[in-house]
C-alpha cells in the first residue's frame, strides 16, 4: 500500500514534466513548420513560381490535413493569402520568411567556412539550426561572418532590412552552347539533384560550357573534365558570364605551380570566403605579392611558398585558391630592393 | 600608482579591468610583433625574466608580463601574443587587439624582423590605425647583415612618422636606443605622426562618412578613424563594443578627474 | 557602464549600408593597401647589400623536409634522442638510488636511536621519504637529458619542419596540421601539449588535438618504459646491443602512440567530431643558433625541477598512503595486498596484475610515480630491500613476482594507454569549460588501454 502511494506520488511531477515537455515539443514542431512553409512559399515566389497544398506537402512532408491545417493558420495569422489551391505571401509573411532565409543562408555560410561541413551537409544542418534564433542572434551572425553577401551556394543572403538582391544566373540547360559560363549557383534544393552535382564536382566559381546537349544528358567542361548532368539536374546549375579574376588568360591556381617557378598574385578565388580568405590575405597572399613554391614534402601535400620573406606551408586545397601569374623566368629573383635605391 | 600622468593612470583603470595589476609601476609599455621575430627575446632582455622561447609559431598564447626600470621610470611591459595581422579575429589577434584598443598603453613596441620588413610593416601599420605611441624595434639586424640586407632605419622612421630603433634582442645590442625611444614617446617628449594607409577614393569617402558619427557616439574618442574601418569591415566585436557603451566608458573616464575614476571602474570590473 | 546610444547604433547602421555600396569586399580592399603600402616602405628602407650570400637554411631545409629523408632522418633524430637518455641515464641513476637509500637508512636508524615509535620511523622514512627518493632516482636523470634534448630541437626552429613533414598523415585523419605540433609538446608534459593547442582556431580540430595529445607518452612515462626497455627487451640482446634495442622499444612505443593519434583523430573526425580539414597555414620560421646557457637554464630549472616539483608533491603523500596501505592489517593480510588481489583478476585478464592497476589508482595525481609505487607495494611484502641496479631491479620483478615478458610489453602498452594525469585532465577541463569532454579524454584512452592489453594478453597466451 505505502509503496503504491509512493510510487503514485513520484509519478505525478514525472507525468507533468512530461506533459509540459510534449507541449513544448508540439510547439517547437508547429513553429518549425510554419516557418519552413513560409520559407518555401517564399523560395518559390522568388523563382517566379507559385506555391500550393500539395507542393506544401511534398516539402514538408505532412499529411493532407496537416497542411490544411497549416495553411489556415498562417491566413488565420494574416501571413498568406489564399488563391484557390495556390498561395502568396502577404507583405507580413514575406518579412517573417525573409528573416528565416536569412538565418538558413548565413548558417549555410557558418557551416561552409568556419565548421568546414562538406558542402552537402551544409544545407541540411542550416534547416536543422535556423529555427529558433532571434534577429539580434542572425544579425550577430553576420557580424562574425564579416557580413557575406551570398551563400555557398550562391544565393543572395536577404540583408537586415529584408533587402535581397534578384536572382542571378541563367539556368544550364538554357545557357547558349560552347559558350564560357562561370557557375553563380547551385540550387541546393531538392537534396538529390544537389547531391548529383557535388558528386559530379561542380562547384561555384568554376568556368565551363556546355559541349553536348541531348534530351538525356547535358555535357559541361572546364576543359580539363567533363561533368555529366541529367537536364532536370542541370536545370539547378546556374551560369552568368563570365566575368571574375578566373577570367583572366593566363592565370594559374598557386597549388598548380611547378615547385620552383616564380609567380606573382593575382587575387584570391572568389569561393574562398570567411576564415580562409582572411588567413591568406594576412600572410600576405595579396594582389602584387611575389611567390614560389619552395619545398615539398611527401605526396607533394603540403607545399612550403616563399611569400613576402617567409616559408609558408599551405595544403593543396588552399594553395588552389590563390590566382597566379607566372613570372618570366628571367626575372631577376632578388632585383626589387636593388632597383629602388 | 604615481599620478606621474593623469590621463594615464585613468586608462590604467582599463589595464586593472583586464587583470593587469600596476601596484608598482608609472607607464604600462605593450610589446607587439609577428610571430619568430624574437619579441619573446627582447622581453625577457628587458624584464630579465626567462620566459621560455620556443622557435614555434604561436608560442605565445596568452599574455605575459614583466616590468623593468629606466631613468627611473617604472615600466610595466605586457607581452602580446605574436600574429601576423590584427584583422582575422582570431583568438590570439583578439587578445593582442583588445588590449591594444581597450587598455590603450602608454607605448607599444612593435618587434619587426629586418630580414622580412615586408611582411612585418604589415602589423606596424595596423598597429599604428589604432594607437599613435608606437616605437618599431627592428630586430635580427645581426641575421640580416648576414644575409646581405641593409636596413636604414632613418627612412623608416620618417616614412612611418615614429621612432624606429635596431636592435639585436639576443646580445643586447641597441637595447639602450630602444629605451631611450620608449621614454621619449611615452613622456610625449617625442612627437609621432602616425602614417594612416588611406586606401582608393571610395574607401576615403566611407571613411570620412562615418567619422562624425562615430564621435558623435563616443565623444573624444581618439581613433574614431580605426572604430570606422572597423565597423565598415563588419568587425563584431567592435561593433559590440560600440554598443554596449564598452568603449565610450573607457573614453568618458580618461576625461574624468582622477579621483572618481579607480574606484567606480575598478568595481565594474570585479563583476 | 553606460548604455546603448541611439548614435552608436546609427553609426553601425549608417557602417552597414555604406558597406554594400562599396563595390569590392571591404576586407580585400584594406588588407591589400596595407600591404601595397608595407611594400614601398620595405623597397625604400631595405637595400640588398651586394650579391645574396647561399642561403645555409634554404639548404638544410631541402634536406629535412625531402620528400625522401624527411621522415627517415625525423625518425632517427628521434631514435638518436631516446638513446642519448637511456644510455646516459643508466649509471646516474644507480648512483642516485644508492644514495638516497643509504640516506634512508641513516635516518631510520637516527630516529630509533632518538628513541621514537617504528610507526614514526616507518611513516616518515619508509614513507614519504622513500617516495620522494624513488621518483628522483627515477626521475631526474632521463628528464635532466631528455629535456635539453628537446628544448634544442624546439629551439632551432625543427618542430614546425615535423609538422610539415607530417601534415599529410594529419590532413588524412582529418586534423589540423598544426597537431603535430601540440603533439610533439606532448611529448614533454601533456598538460603542455594540452596548451598549446590554442594555436589551432577551429574549435572542431582543437578538440581532437586536446583529445588525443595523451595518446603520446609524456616525460612523467618515459621512465616507465625506459625501465622495461631496459630490463626485458635490452635483456634479449647482446649487450653491444642492448642500448639501441631499448632505444628502438621506446621508439616503436612512441611510433604506436602517433598511430592511435592519427587513427582516433580519424575516428573523432567522421563520427562525433564530423567535418572537413579547415584553413591550414604554418610558418616554417628561419633556424635560429641556439643558446647553449638559456636551452640549459629553460630546460633544467623550468621544465626539469618543474616537473620533478609536481612529481615529489604528489610522490610524498602516495609515499605516505603506501606505507599506510603496507602497514594497516586486516585479516591476516595488509590492506595493499587486500586491494592488489581485489584487482588481481582483472589485472590477469589484460596481462598486468593487481599491484600495477594499483599503482595506476594511487598515481592518478602525476604518471611519474606509477614506477616508485608499483616497486613500494613489491617491497613493502618484504622480499627485497635493496634495490639500486636494473639488475636487482630484474630479479625482484621477475623472480620474485613472476613477471614475463608479456607483463612488460602489456605495461609499456598500457603506459601509452591510459587516462591522462590529474593535472592534465583539470587542463582540458579549463580548456575546453566542459566536464563531458574532460571525462571523454580521461575514458577514451583508458578504454582502449584495456582492450588493447586484453587482446595482447588473450593472443599472447592463446598462442605463445
Amino acid at each position: 500500500m505505502d509503496t503504491t502511494l509512493l510510487i503514485l506520488v513520484a509519478a505525478i511531477p514525472l507525468a507533468w514534466a512530461a506533459y509540459r515537455w510534449h507541449q513544448r515539443q508540439t510547439h517547437v514542431r508547429s513553429r518549425r513548420d510554419l516557418e519552413d512553409a513560409l520559407k518555401h512559399l517564399f523560395e518559390q515566389e522568388y523563382r517566379g513560381r507559385r506555391a500550393s497544398l500539395s507542393s506544401l506537402a511534398g516539402v514538408l512532408r505532412l499529411g493532407g490535413h496537416a497542411v490544411v491545417t497549416l495553411a489556415g493558420r498562417m491566413q488565420a495569422q494574416g501571413l498568406v493569402v489564399a488563391h484557390g489551391q495556390e498561395f502568396t505571401l502577404t507583405p507580413e509573411g514575406e518579412t517573417l520568411a525573409l528573416q528565416i532565409v536569412r538565418a538558413h543562408r548565413l548558417l549555410e555560410r557558418y557551416f561552409a567556412d568556419e565548421a568546414r561541413l562538406p558542402l552537402g551537409q551544409v544545407h541540411a544542418e542550416a534547416e536543422r539550426r535556423e529555427h529558433g534564433l532571434t534577429p539580434e542572434d542572425v544579425d550577430r551572425l553576420s557580424a562574425a561572418l564579416g557580413h557575406p553577401v551570398v551563400d555557398p551556394h550562391g544565393d543572395p543572403i536577404p540583408t537586415r532590412d529584408g533587402v535581397l538582391a534578384p536572382p542571378s544566373g541563367t539556368p544550364a540547360t538554357a545557357w547558349p552552347a560552347h559558350t564560357l559560363g562561370r557557375i553563380v549557383h547551385l540550387e541546393d534544393e531538392p537534396e538529390i539533384s544537389f547531391a548529383q552535382i557535388v558528386a559530379e564536382g561542380l562547384r561555384l566559381g568554376q568556368r565551363v560550357r556546355i559541349v553536348a546537349s541531348t534530351p538525356e544528358r547535358l555535357v559541361l567542361s572546364d576543359g580539363e573534365h567533363e561533368f555529366r548532368l541529367a537536364p532536370a539536374v542541370a536545370a539547378n546549375v546556374f551560369l552568368a558570364p563570365d566575368t571574375g579574376l578566373e577570367a583572366e588568360a593566363g592565370l594559374r591556381r598557386l597549388s598548380d605551380l611547378p615547385t620552383g617557378e616564380r609567380a606573382e598574385v593575382v587575387g584570391l578565388d572568389e569561393s574562398c570566403q570567411g576564415f580562409s580568405r582572411r588567413r591568406l590575405m594576412d600572410l600576405g597572399f595579396t594582389a602584387g605579392a611575389r611567390t614560389r613554391p619552395f619545398l615539398e614534402t611527401f605526396a607533394s601535400d603540403p607545399r612550403a611558398y616563399e611569400v613576402r620573406g617567409t616559408l609558408i606551408a599551405l595544403r593543396r586545397d588552399l594553395a588552389a585558391q590563390v590566382l597566379v601569374r607566372p613570372m618570366a623566368a628571367d626575372t631577376p629573383p632578388a632585383a626589387k630592393g636593388a632597383a629602388s635605391r | 600608482m604615481t599620478a606621474h600622468n593623469c590621463d594615464t593612470c585613468v586608462v590604467h583603470a582599463e589595464l586593472e579591468r583586464m587583470g593587469l595589476s600596476l601596484d608598482r609601476f608609472d607607464r604600462v609599455v605593450a610589446l607587439a610583433g609577428n610571430p619568430n621575430t624574437g619579441k619573446s627575446t627582447l622581453f625577457n632582455a628587458l624584464t630579465g625574466l626567462r620566459q621560455h622561447t620556443g622557435n614555434w609559431p604561436g608560442k605565445t598564447v596568452t599574455r605575459a608580463e614583466g616590468g623593468f626600470e629606466f631613468n627611473t621610470v617604472r615600466y610595466k611591459l605586457v607581452d602580446l601574443p605574436g600574429t601576423y595581422s590584427l584583422l582575422s579575429a582570431s583568438h590570439d589577434e583578439e587578445i593582442a587587439r583588445d588590449f591594444l584598443l581597450f587598455g590603450r598603453p602608454d607605448a607599444t613596441i612593435v618587434v619587426a624582423d629586418a630580414t622580412a620588413l615586408e611582411r612585418n610593416l604589415n602589423l606596424v601599420l595596423q598597429v599604428l590605425e589604432i594607437t599613435d605611441r608606437v616605437v618599431v624595434a627592428v630586430n635580427l639586424l645581426d641575421e640580416a647583415r648576414r644575409k646581405g640586407i641593409d636596413v636604414d632605419l632613418r627612412s623608416l622612421s620618417r616614412d612611418l612618422g615614429v621612432p624606429a630603433v635596431g636592435l639585436v634582442a639576443r646580445t643586447g645590442e641597441g637595447l639602450h636606443g630602444l629605451l631611450e625611444a620608449i621614454d621619449g614617446v611615452t613622456s610625449g617628449a617625442v612627437a609621432t605622426t602616425p602614417l594612416r594607409v588611406t586606401g582608393t577614393p571610395e574607401f576615403q569617402h566611407a571613411v570620412s562618412e562615418l567619422v562624425p558619427l562615430i564621435e558623435e557616439a563616443v565623444p573624444g574618442v581618439p581613433n574614431a578613424r580605426w572604430i570606422a574601418i572597423r565597423l565598415l569591415d563588419g568587425d563584431a566585436q567592435v561593433e559590440e563594443a560600440l554598443r554596449s557603451g564598452r568603449l565610450a566608458d573607457v573614453v568618458e573616464s580618461q576625461t574624468q578627474g582622477p579621483g572618481r575614476f579607480s574606484r567606480k571602474i575598478a568595481l565594474a570590473g570585479a563583476q | 557602464m553606460s548604455v546603448a546610444t541611439p548614435a552608436a547604433d546609427a553609426a553601425i547602421a549608417r557602417a552597414a549600408s555604406l558597406r554594400d555600396t562599396l563595390a569590392v569586399s571591404f576586407r580585400d580592399e584594406a588588407v591589400r593597401s596595407i600591404y601595397a603600402e608595407a611594400t614601398r616602405i620595405a623597397d625604400r628602407a631595405a637595400h640588398q647589400a651586394g650579391d645574396r650570400r647561399y642561403d645555409f637554411d634554404q639548404r638544410i631545409d631541402r634536406i629535412v623536409t625531402s620528400p625522401v629523408f624527411g621522415l627517415p632522418l625525423m625518425a632517427a633524430l628521434l631514435a638518436v634522442v631516446f638513446w642519448i637518455t637511456i644510455v646516459g641515464s643508466n649509471t646516474p641513476g644507480v648512483w642516485l638510488a644508492s644514495g638516497l637509500f643509504w640516506i634512508e637508512d641513516q635516518g631510520a636508524a637516527l630516529f630509533t636511536a632518538l628513541g621514537l615509535p617504528w610507526w614514526a620511523t616507518g611513516f616518515v622514512w619508509h614513507g614519504v621519504y622513500k617516495g620522494l627518493a624513488w621518483v628522483i632516482s627515477v626521475m631526474l636523470p632521463p628528464m635532466a637529458i631528455f629535456f635539453p634534448l628537446f628544448t634544442m630541437l624546439e629551439d632551432l626552429g625543427y618542430l614546425p619542419r615535423v609538422a610539415f613533414n607530417l601534415d599529410f598523415l594529419f590532413r588524412r585523419a582529418g586534423a589540423h596540421g598544426k597537431q603535430a605540433l601540440t603533439m610533439a609538446m606532448g611529448f614533454g608534459c601533456n598538460a603542455a601539449g594540452v596548451i598549446a593547442t590554442r594555436v589551432i582556431d577551429s574549435p572542431r580540430e582543437r578538440l581532437i588535438a586536446i583529445l588525443t595529445n595523451n595518446f603520446v607518452p609524456c616525460n612523467g612515462r618515459y621512465p616507465t618504459l625506459i625501465m622495461l626497455a631496459t630490463i626485458f627487451v635490452a635483456a634479449q640482446f647482446p649487450p653491444a646491443l642492448a642500448s639501441a634495442a631499448a632505444a628502438g622499444a621506446v621508439m616503436a612505443v612512441v611510433a604506436l602512440g602517433v598511430v592511435f593519434t592519427l587513427a582516433v583523430s580519424w575516428a573523432l573526425s567522421r563520427t562525433v567530431l564530423r567535418g572537413e580539414a579547415s584553413a591550414f597555414t604554418l610558418e616554417l620560421p628561419p633556424y635560429r643558433r641556439p643558446g647553449v646557457l638559456r636551452i640549459l637554464y629553460t630546460s633544467l630549472i623550468d621544465r626539469t625541477l618543474f616537473v620533478l616539483w609536481r612529481a615529489c608533491l604528489t610522490a610524498a603523500p602516495a609515499g605516505a598512503v603506501i606505507w599506510i596501505l603496507g602497514n594497516i592489517s586486516a585479516g591476516g593480510a595488509t590492506l595493499d595486498q587486500h586491494i592488489a588481489g581485489f584487482l588481481q583478476p582483472f589485472g590477469h585478464l589484460l596481462g598486468l596484475d593487481g599491484v600495477i592497476l594499483l599503482a595506476y589508482i594511487i598515481a592518478i595525481p602525476a604518471n611519474e610515480i606509477v614506477v616508485p609505487t608499483m616497486l613500494m607495494v613489491y617491497m613493502g611484502t618484504g622480499q627485497m630491500t635493496d634495490v639500486t641496479s636494473f639488475e636487482d631491479l630484474r630479479r625482484l620483478l621477475v623472480d620474485g613476482h613472476g613477471w614475463t615478458m608479456l607483463t612488460a610489453v602489456n605495461l609499456m602498452l598500457f603506459a601509452l594507454l591510459h587516462n591522462p594525469c590529474g593535472t592534465t585532465i583539470l587542463t582540458i577541463y579549463k580548456e575546453t569549460l566542459s566536464a563531458k569532454w574532460a571525462a571523454v579524454s580521461a575514458l577514451l584512452p583508458l578504454a582502449l588501454g584495456f582492450l588493447v592489453t586484453f587482446f595482447v594478453a588473450a593472443i599472447w597466451r592463446l598462442f605463445l
